[in-house]
C-alpha cells in the first residue's frame, strides 16, 4: 500500500482569511472507517478547517500539507477534491434558485463518478433509502435545492447527499447548530447510519450534544488555530462539564 | 479519437445538397413600387392587398428611424432582397413533395418527427416563401384553420380583411410599415367559437440565402371561447447546422464519448451535427504521413505559423530555418485551415489521462506487447489457449515471455518448433489469460487494439508493451541514426502505438504502405493488406518534429485542395476548452457565422382573444449572430380573455422585440414571459406591454436576462392603466443576470398610470452569479464551467419549463455552448 493509503492527513496546515491567520499549524488524520470529531469555541477556526480542506477560495493555505490517500490535494481545485471524494457538509448551505435537488444530486453523483457505469436504479433505490432514514419527503426533490428550506431541512439535505454521493471522506460542518432536540437525534443518527468501512466521517461541533448519537472514535479539540488536546469519547464529556476554558491554549 | 476519424463512405443521397441559392423566383435587390408590385404579382393577390402595401411604402419612406435603442444606423434598405422564394406554387402538403435542399434544411431539424409526435398542425417557411403546411385532419374538422397567410388571402378573405392590420397597424412603426409593404408568409390560425384546438400548432422560419430579408406576417385568431397555443421556432438547430463543421469521419462520434481536447485532456462529447458542404476541403499532410486529415477551409486548427518562428535562413529549396529558442515559446493559435501553409506547426498534444490498474503487472504488460504483435487467441480441444509464434533464432525473447506466463498462469509455455518455417510456436491454456489478451488488446491481426484502461496506464508500465510489442513485431535499420518501425494491418493499432510513444516523449511517424500484389518466381501471387508502419529516429541530428511542455509540434509537409460535395460534420465537447483532436492533431469548434453581410427579419404578428378565449403564443429563436430581429408582436385580449406570451430570444446581432397585450374588455389578462440572453457583439432589446384599456383586467410580466462577453440586455416595458380602468392589478418583475464583469443590462420601465386604485408591483434584481454559489456547487464535484451553467440554466428555469421539451434541451445546449470559455 502507498504511503497515507486510506487516510486524510493534514499536518501542520497555517491558513488564512483576507491576511488574518486564523490556522496556526493543525495536524490531525482521519482515516476511512473512522468517525473523529472536532470540537471547539466559536472562532476557533473549526470552520476555517473544513472550508480550507475543501479549497474555498478565499482561504489561504500559507503553509503545512493536506493529502488524501497520500496524494496532495491543495493544489487542486474544489471540485477535483470532491471527485477525488472529498465531500464538505456547509454549515450554512447555499440556495440555487431553479435547480431541483434532484437535478442537482444527479448531477454531482455523476461528477462523482464520471468513470464508472451508473446502476440509475441502484441509485434511485439508495437514494430513496436515505430519505426515508432522514425522514425527507419526496417533494423536496422537486424543490429548488435548499431554497425557502428551515434550517433543520436544510441540515438534513446536506446529510443527504453526503449519503448519496457516496463520498471517501466527508467533513460535516456544525451539523447540529441550530437545531431543536429532536431534529440533532434524526441527524446525528443518520450520520451514525452512515458510518462504513468505506468512508471517513469528521463531525466539527461546538457542542457536545450530538455526539451522544455518533459516538466519534476520536476527539480533537482546536483553540485559536491550534490542536490543544486530543482523546476519546470521554474528552466530549469532560468538556461538557467544564467548559472550554479548561483547555486554554498552552501559549496563553 | 483515432478510432473516430477513420474515413467511411459518404451516404450522399440522404443529405445531398443543392445550391442554397437557386431560388425559383426572386426580386432583384433593394425596394421600390415597382418591387412592390411585383411582389404582389407573384402572388396574385388581390387589388386591395396591394394598394395596402404600396400605402404601407408611403408611410416606410415617410417615417424616421426610432431615435431610441440600439443603433440600427448599418441597416441598408437597399442592400436586402425582398422576396426570394425557393419554389413556385402553393406551399406542399407532403412533406416529400419539397425541394430536396429545402427538405434535407428541414429534415435535419427534426420537423416532420417534430409533426407526427408532438403537433396539431407545422408549417415551415424558407426565406419568403411557406413552402409547407399542413394540419390535423380532425382539427380541420372543427373548422380550424391553420395555413400560410397568403393562401388566407384568397381562401378566406372576410375572415382575413375583418382582422389584418387593426391589431398593428403600419402606422405603428417604421418596421411594421417596412412588414406591411413586403410582407410574405406567416401563419394564418383561426379557431372557432369554443374549440379548443388541443395540442399546439408549430411554425418554423429560416433565413437561409445571404442578405435576403424575412418578412412574414402571422395572425392568430381564438373566436369566442375558443383555445389555441400557437409555436413558433426560428430554427434553434439551424445555426449550429450551418456553423459546424468538420469532416466526414466524426460521423461515427456519439454523444457522451470521450475525446481528448488540445489539452491532452479527456472530454466528453455533448452533441454531434452535421451540414451540407460544397466546396474545396483542404487536406493536411504533415510529415507523419498516416496522419493526414482532411476540414473545411474556415475550420481552426491549433498550430505554430512557421513564419513566427523561422530564422530566415533557408534550410532546404523550400522552407526557412526554424529557430529553436522561438519555437519552444511559441504559443500555439488557432488559425483557420484554409490559411495554413506548408511548414506549419501543428500541435499534437500528448494524452495526459492516467488511471493505474494494479492488478495490470508488469509481467502482464509483457504478454500483452507480445501477443500485440505475434499472438492469437484460440480454442484448441475445446480449451481456451494463447499462442505465439517466434523466429527461430528469437529464443531471447520466448524466455522473457514464459517468465512472464509463468507469473500469471503458474505454467510454463509449450514449445513446438516448425523447422520447415524457421518459426517456433509456443503457447499456454489458460482461460483466464486468453480472456484477459482478447479483452486488452482485441482477436484476430485486424481486429487488434489496445483496451482504454491499458491506454491509460502510467506510461512506466506502458514502456513494457511497447517494448515486447517492438521485439515481436519491430525491425531496426540504421538511416543517419536509428530507425525504430513496426508494422501493422491493424490501422487503430498504428495510431495507439503513436498514442503510446507519445507519452514516453516521442513523436512516431505513420507511414501507409497500400495494398498490392506480388506475384512470386513460382508463379504463386501474394496479396499485401494495407500496412501502416509506425516508426521514429533515434539519434537523427534535428528532428523535423519538435516536442515542447506537453505536445509535439509537427510540420506540414504538403496541402492540397480537394473539391467536395457532401456532410461535414462537428461535435461540441464538453468543458471551457471547446477544442478536440484530428488524427491526434488540435482543432477548435468553428463558430464563425458563415455570411458576414447582415439579414433582416421584422415580422409582424397580430393576435385576437375574443371573449373568453386562451392564446399561448410562444416563441424561440436563435437567429444567426449577422440578423437585425426587428418585430412587432401584439394582441388584443376582450373580455376574460387570456393571452400569454412566452417569448425566449437568443442569437441574432440586434432583436428589438416587446410583445404587447392590449386589454380591451373586462377582466382581460395578461401574462408575458420574455427571456433574453446575449453574447459578444449581440444586443437584445426586449420587453413587454400591457395596455390596460378596461376594468377589472390583470397583467403579469417577468423578464430574465443574461449578458456574457461583452454582450447587452435591456429590458423595456410599459404599463398603462388608461382613464377608466378601475381594479387594474399588474405585477412587472425583471431578473438580469450578469455573470462577468463586460456585460451590461439596463432597465427602463415606463409606468402611465392614469387611475388611482391600480395595484402595481416593480421588482428589478440585477445580480451577478455569487462565488459561494459556485463554490457549493464545486463542493459537489461539478467543474467551475459546470456550476455557471447549472446556475443559469436554474435562472431561466421558469421558462424553460413552458416549453417543448425539445425547445428546452435545445435552450439548455445553446447556453452551454454559449457560456464557454466565457467565465472564470
Amino acid at each position: 500500500m502507498t504511503q497515507g493509503q486510506g487516510t486524510l492527513e493534514v499536518k501542520d496546515l497555517h491558513v488564512s482569511v483576507a491576511g488574518k491567520e486564523i490556522l496556526k499549524g493543525i495536524s490531525l488524520t482521519l482515516k476511512k472507517g473512522e468517525l473523529v470529531a472536532i470540537m471547539g469555541p466559536n472562532g476557533s477556526g473549526k470552520s476555517t478547517l473544513a472550508y480550507a480542506l475543501a479549497g474555498h477560495p478565499r482561504y489561504t493555505v500559507t503553509k503545512g500539507t493536506a493529502t488524501l490517500d497520500g496524494k496532495d490535494i491543495l493544489s487542486q481545485t474544489p471540485d477535483a477534491r470532491a471527485r477525488a471524494g472529498l465531500f464538505l457538509g456547509f454549515q450554512y448551505p447555499v440556495e440555487v434558485s431553479g435547480v431541483s435537488l434532484s437535478k442537482f444530486l444527479w448531477t454531482a453523483y455523476t461528477q462523482r463518478h464520471v468513470a464508472e457505469e451508473i446502476d440509475i436504479d441502484a441509485y434511485q433505490a439508495r437514494l430513496d433509502g436515505n430519505m426515508g432514514q432522514l425522514g425527507v419527503d419526496g417533494a423536496f426533490l422537486k424543490r429548488s435545492l435548499n431554497e425557502g428550506f428551515s434550517g433543520g431541512e436544510k441540515k438534513r439535505i446536506e446529510v443527504l447527499q453526503m449519503s448519496t454521493l457516496e463520498p471517501v471522506y466527508a467533513i460535516l460542518d456544525e451539523p447540529d447548530s441550530g437545531l431543536d432536540i429532536d431534529a440533532v437525534r434524526v441527524v446525528g443518527e443518520s450520520i451514525q447510519a452512515q458510518r462504513k468501512p468505506g468512508i471517513g466521517i469528521l463531525v466539527i461541533t461546538h457542542y457536545q450534544r450530538i455526539l451522544k448519537y455518533i459516538s466519534p472514535d476520536r476527539v480533537y479539540v482546536i483553540v485559536d488555530g491550534v490542536v490543544v488536546k486530543e482523546g476519546g469519547r470521554e474528552l466530549a464529556e469532560e468538556l461538557e462539564v467544564k467548559g472550554y476554558d479548561w483547555v486554554k491554549p498552552p501559549s496563553s | 479519437m483515432q478510432d473516430a476519424s477513420q474515413m467511411t463512405p459518404l451516404d450522399y443521397t440522404r443529405y445531398d445538397f443543392k445550391d442554397p441559392e437557386t431560388y425559383k423566383v426572386r426580386t432583384k435587390r433593394g425596394l421600390s413600387r415597382d418591387i412592390i408590385r411585383q411582389i404582389s404579382k407573384i402572388k396574385n393577390e388581390p387589388s386591395w392587398m396591394l394598394e395596402y402595401r404600396l400605402k404601407a411604402y408611403e408611410h416606410f419612406l415617410e417615417r424616421p428611424m426610432m431615435d431610441w435603442g440600439p443603433d440600427l444606423s448599418d441597416i441598408d434598405f437597399d442592400a436586402y432582397t425582398y422576396y426570394a422564394n425557393p419554389m413556385e406554387g402553393e406551399p406542399r402538403k407532403k412533406w416529400e413533395d419539397l425541394p430536396a435542399d429545402v427538405k434535407n434544411t428541414f429534415d435535419r431539424l427534426g420537423i416532420p418527427k417534430a409533426e407526427r409526435e408532438f403537433f396539431g398542425g407545422v408549417g415551415a417557411q424558407y426565406d419568403s416563401g411557406t413552402v409547407y403546411h399542413k394540419i390535423r385532419e380532425d382539427l380541420t374538422k372543427k373548422g380550424v384553420i391553420f395555413t400560410d397567410t397568403d393562401t388566407a388571402v384568397k381562401e378566406y378573405p372576410e375572415i382575413l380583411r375583418k382582422y389584418f392590420g387593426k391589431v398593428v397597424p403600419y402606422t405603428d412603426n417604421k418596421f411594421s410599415a417596412l412588414n406591411s409593404a413586403v410582407w410574405s408568409g406567416g401563419s394564418f390560425v383561426y379557431v372557432p367559437p369554443g374549440v379548443d384546438a388541443g395540442i399546439p400548432l408549430q411554425a418554423y422560419f429560416r433565413i437561409n440565402a445571404r442578405s435576403v430579408g424575412q418578412f412574414e406576417r402571422t395572425l392568430i385568431i381564438a373566436d369566442k371561447g375558443a383555445k389555441v397555443h400557437y409555436i413558433e421556432g426560428c430554427l434553434p438547430l439551424g445555426e449550429e447546422v450551418l456553423v459546424g463543421d468538420q469532416l466526414t469521419p466524426i460521423e461515427q462520434i456519439e454523444s457522451g464519448q470521450t475525446v481528448l481536447n488540445s489539452a491532452g485532456e479527456e472530454t466528453q462529447v455533448e452533441k454531434t451535427m452535421v451540414r451540407p458542404f460544397d466546396g474545396e476541403l483542404v487536406t493536411i499532410s504533415p510529415v507523419s504521413v498516416g496522419n493526414t486529415f482532411q476540414l473545411t477551409p474556415e475550420h481552426p486548427v491549433l498550430c505554430v505559423p512557421r513564419a513566427q518562428v523561422q530564422t530566415g535562413r533557408r534550410s532546404n529549396r523550400k522552407l526557412t530555418d526554424v529557430s529553436q529558442t522561438k519555437l519552444a515559446k511559441a504559443e500555439p493559435r488557432f488559425v483557420p485551415a484554409g490559411e495554413l501553409r506548408e511548414g506549419d506547426f501543428l500541435h499534437y498534444p500528448i494524452n495526459k489521462t492516467v488511471r493505474d490498474v494494479p492488478e495490470m503487472s508488469e509481467a502482464a504488460m509483457v504478454v500483452l506487447g507480445y501477443y500485440l504483435a505475434e499472438g492469437c487467441a484460440q480454442t484448441i480441444n475445446g480449451c481456451e489457449a494463447v499462442t505465439f509464434t517466434f523466429h527461430i533464432d528469437e529464443a531471447e525473447f520466448v524466455n522473457e515471455l514464459d517468465a512472464a506466463v509463468v507469473q500469471l498462469t503458474g505454467k510454463h509455455l509449450w514449445r513446438n518448433p516448425q523447422p520447415g518455417k524457421h518459426a517456433i510456436t509456443v503457447g499456454v491454456y489458460s482461460k483466464e489469460l486468453h480472456a484477459f489478451c482478447v479483452e486488452h488488446a482485441g482477436k484476430l491481426a485486424a481486429g487488434k487494439h489496445l483496451s482504454k484502461q491499458v491506454m491509460d496506464l502510467p506510461p512506466e508500465k506502458q514502456a513494457l508493451l511497447l517494448d515486447a510489442y517492438y521485439k515481436g513485431d519491430g525491425n531496426n535499420y540504421e538511416r543517419g541514426g536509428t530507425v525504430h518501425r513496426v508494422s501493422t494491418i491493424s490501422r487503430q493499432v498504428a495510431f495507439q502505438v503513436q498514442e503510446l510513444q507519445a507519452r514516453q516523449g516521442v513523436f512516431a511517424s505513420i507511414n501507409v504502405r497500400e495494398p498490392f500484389t506480388e506475384t512470386m518466381k513460382d508463379g504463386r501471387t501474394i496479396s499485401h493488406q494495407r500496412m501502416y508502419v509506425v516508426y521514429h529516429q533515434v539519434g537523427k541530428r534535428a528532428e523535423a518534429v519538435r516536442k515542447v511542455h506537453g505536445a509535439f509540434l509537427v510540420p506540414i509537409r504538403k496541402i492540397t485542395q480537394t473539391p467536395y460535395r457532401g456532410s461535414v460534420y462537428n461535435f461540441h465537447v464538453a468543458g471551457d476548452n471547446n477544442t478536440y483532436l484530428t488524427k491526434g492533431f488540435s482543432v477548435h469548434n468553428c463558430t464563425a457565422p458563415i455570411y458576414s453581410d447582415n439579414s433582416l427579419h421584422a415580422a409582424v404578428v397580430e393576435v385576437i382573444a375574443e371573449p373568453n378565449a386562451k392564446i399561448r403564443y410562444t416563441t424561440v429563436q436563435n437567429w444567426s449572430k449577422n440578423v437585425y430581429n426587428l418585430v412587432t408582436k401584439r394582441a388584443f385580449a376582450y373580455e376574460n380573455a387570456l393571452v400569454e406570451w412566452v417569448d425566449g430570444n437568443m442569437g441574432s446581432k440586434v432583436t428589438m422585440k416587446y410583445p404587447s397585450v392590449y386589454l380591451k374588455g373586462r377582466g382581460a389578462r395578461a401574462d408575458i414571459l420574455s427571456v433574453a440572453f446575449a453574447s459578444e457583439g449581440q444586443i437584445i432589446d426586449s420587453g413587454a406591454k400591457a395596455v390596460h384599456a378596461a376594468p377589472d383586467t390583470s397583467s403579469k410580466i417577468v423578464s430574465k436576462s443574461i449578458a456574457i462577453r461583452g454582450g447587452r440586455t435591456s429590458y423595456r416595458g410599459l404599463l398603462h392603466v388608461a382613464r377608466g380602468a378601475t381594479g387594474v392589478k399588474a405585477a412587472v418583475r425583471c431578473d438580469a443576470l450578469l455573470p462577468d464583469g463586460i456585460s451590461r443590462s439596463d432597465t427602463y420601465p415606463y409606468n402611465e398610470i392614469h387611475e388611482e386604485d391600480a395595484t402595481i408591483t416593480h421588482e428589478a434584481v440585477v445580480g451577478k452569479i455569487g462565488e459561494e454559489e459556485i463554490f457549493y456547487l464545486m463542493s459537489r464535484g461539478l467543474k467551475e464551467s459546470d456550476a455557471i451553467h447549472l446556475i443559469l440554466m436554474g435562472f431561466l428555469a421558469e421558462f424553460a419549463k413552458e416549453l417543448p421539451v425539445d425547445y428546452a434541451l435545445e435552450l439548455n445546449r445553446l447556453i452551454q455552448l454559449e457560456m464557454t470559455g466565457a467565465v472564470g
